[in-house]
């Protein structure tokens, strides 16, 4: 395991990685802040004042039922940041878990799992969440569940991945000979010494996770009306959109940022725990 | 062929595993599946009739062995909305899906490829930064939100090029083969074959943005470590020229991983698919799967998840095969 001093220090000397801290402090500020400042209500209607351009009134313009488009973007930023790490926690949690005991116990559980990973992996990630997604019914809930189920596979295998090759190492055999409860090996040794790259991994997860969400969203199988959420603002502005483009491109600019912040952090740990390795984004 | 026939038994119990979760698709349904999915006003006897074509009423097991036995006669359900066969609905509009996946391929390895061989040639000068910029750019970007500056850009303002839809040709004349290009060709008609790439660019270009911007990563990462390698030493000091060492040598031993990654995210575009497809218009089994979830026509969303699966399950196959006739070494590994 690499310091934090170390960690701080590759943040200052790589450019990209940084530019990426500094665009999602960016963003989390502005979320975080910025409807506190800004007080305009993300669902208030205003019909004569539909599409109203960027300007001093409506600083980015109204959308197509005159809701503040600079409101709904401050406050869907909150959904979206929150989303993805609620869906990214929820897959890291059961897949790492599932992962860990799969592993470490062998044998036919483990080429269970790892099967039902294989099968579950042998959908395109898009498909399987939208296939999910309808089947729950469609609700923000659901949809980042439907998400959630979709990456705990890649956390699964990577997790097992680790706790196989950890497992084999003499002082587990020592903790096993020893007698030590199997959860606290599991806990103690083997998640403890995976831990570095499954963070990594859960970083890049996140930018899927927002992409993944967004375009369920877009689908209309996401947050429901009158809720801010940018995938779905998108979406129903995409049909005013050539007449008035501040209506979509806002929210759509939002997901792209957003996920590009995740996605440069994330390239960036990567290459500071192991520095031959290769973005696994993608 | 031992290889091979290894690759072939090991996907079995995969696919089954994915027959199992599409089927469990419908019992994922909260309550009961035929009431929700024919709504409030349906009636007793539409419910009964539902549950009946879903096979609801018989236990579990059995309805799982009826649904696989009833694909394999080819018979992927009724449309809950037309009342027409999933199967020949999806074949009807899988060439457009094909030929627009194939050209968003072929445009994905010719940007891809050359983006990064650039940036490795070039490594950490503006170029190299600008190029990985644009990639980053590229796996970040929602595929509606680039669909839509493409739109905005080409089509509203620049006037270049059609908003949506397909081929003019496609309306007018019977389709022979059911890509446009294609049938465009083989009736030597140059206005259709015109309107038919015409229409195809901006959606391609969409679907194309993410696997080129994947691709020139990989590429370029593989390129960097190939470039250290002894044999580029030696080829360097035997006095070979740089463009020969780079394109000859180093490329070809870099290209490697990125077929495995070309043939794995390609299957993966198909997701990306349903969202190109239905912003643009195009007629394909992507906009067909939105339509049914619109329409909470699950027979559809059952059969077209599973064509979409089949087709990723055939390319990590194919994938699989192709890495073991390249490189020996992942032969005996897979053994």
């Amino acid at each position: 395991m690499r310091s934090m001093g170390g960690l701080v220090h590759f943040l200052r000397t790589n450019k990209m990685a940084g530019f990426g801290v500094a665009l999602l402090a960016s963003i989390l500020i502005a979320v975080l802040v910025g409807p506190v400042l800004y007080e305009v209500s993300p669902t208030r209607l205003n019909i004569l004042k539909r599409f109203a351009p960027p300007g001093p009134d409506f600083w980015l313009g109204t959308d197509s039922l005159g809701r503040d488009v600079l409101a709904r973007l401050l406050h869907g930023g909150r959904v979206t940041l929150v989303v993805g790490c609620s869906v990214v926690a929820l897959a890291f949690a059961f897949g790492v878990t599932i992962g860990m005991i799969s592993g470490f116990a062998g044998g036919w559980l483990d080429w269970f799992i790892m099967r039902l990973a294989d099968a579950m992996l042998s959908f395109p990630s898009l498909v399987l969440a939208i296939a999910l997604a309808a089947a729950f019914g469609p609700s923000l809930e659901n949809a980042m569940l439907a998400v959630a189920i979709t990456l705990m596979p890649q956390f699964a295998r990577m997790a097992r991945g680790q706790a196989v090759s950890v497992s084999v190492k003499p002082y587990v055999d020592a903790a096993v000979t020893l007698g030590l409860p199997r959860r606290r090996i599991l806990l103690r040794y083997v998640f403890a010494n995976a831990v570095g790259p499954l963070m990594v991994q859960a970083t890049l997860a996140l930018g899927a996770a927002i992409l993944q969400t967004a375009s369920l969203g877009f689908l209309g199988l996401g947050a429901q009306p009158p809720a801010a959420e940018w995938g779905a603002d998108v979406s129903i502005n995409l049909d005013f959109a050539r007449s008035a483009p501040w209506v979509a491109l806002v929210p759509g600019t939002g997901i792209l940022l957003t996920v590009m912040a995740f996605n440069l952090i994330g390239d960036g740990l990567a290459e500071w725990m192991d520095p031959r390795s290769r973005p696994m984004i993608g | 062929m031992v290889f091979v026939a290894g690759r072939i038994v090991a996907a079995i119990p995969v696919l089954a595993l994915v027959l199992i979760i599409v089927f469990l698709l419908v019992r994922a349904i909260p309550g009961d599946p035929a009431v929700v999915l024919l709504g409030p006003g349906a009636t007793r006897e539409q419910v009964a009739a539902l549950r009946d074509q879903l096979r609801l009423d018989l236990p579990a097991p059995q309805q799982f062995l009826e649904y696989v036995a009833a694909l394999a006669r080819g018979d992927f359900g009724l449309s809950l909305k037309t009342g027409e066969p999933v199967l020949t609905e999806i074949l009807l509009r899988l060439p457009a899906t094909i030929e627009l996946t194939l050209m968003a391929m072929l445009v994905a390895v010719v940007v891809g490829v050359p983006l990064g061989v650039i940036c490795a040639t070039r490594v950490n000068g503006p170029l190299d930064h600008l190029l990985r910029l644009v990639s980053l750019v590229g796996v970040s970007i929602p595929a509606f939100l680039l669909a839509l500056l493409l739109q905005l850009v080409f089509a509203s303002y620049l006037g270049w090029l059609p908003v949506s839809g397909r081929s003019s040709a496609l309306v007018t004349e019977a389709p022979i083969t059911g890509f446009a290009v294609l049938d465009a060709m083989l009736r030597v008609d140059c206005a259709g074959l015109q309107s038919a790439l015409a229409h195809l660019v901006l959606p391609c270009a969409v679907l194309a943005a993410f696997l080129a911007a994947t691709l020139g990563r990989y590429v370029r990462n593989s390129m960097l470590e190939t470039l250290g390698e002894d044999f580029v030493r030696t080829a360097r000091a035997k006095g070979m020229t740089r463009p020969r060492i780079i394109y000859v040598h180093a490329l070809r031993n870099a290209l490697l991983p990125a077929v495995t990654i070309l043939g794995l995210k390609s299957a993966e575009m198909l997701g990306g698919a349903i969202l190109t497809e239905t912003i643009f218009a195009w007629p394909g089994i992507g906009r067909y799967m939105f339509e049914a979830i619109r329409n909470r026509d699950f027979p559809v969303i059952q059969g077209t998840t599973l064509v979409f699966a089949l087709i990723y399950v055939m390319a990590s196959l194919a994938v699989d095969l192709i890495h073991g006739a390249l490189d020996p070494r992942v032969r005996r590994r897979m053994l």
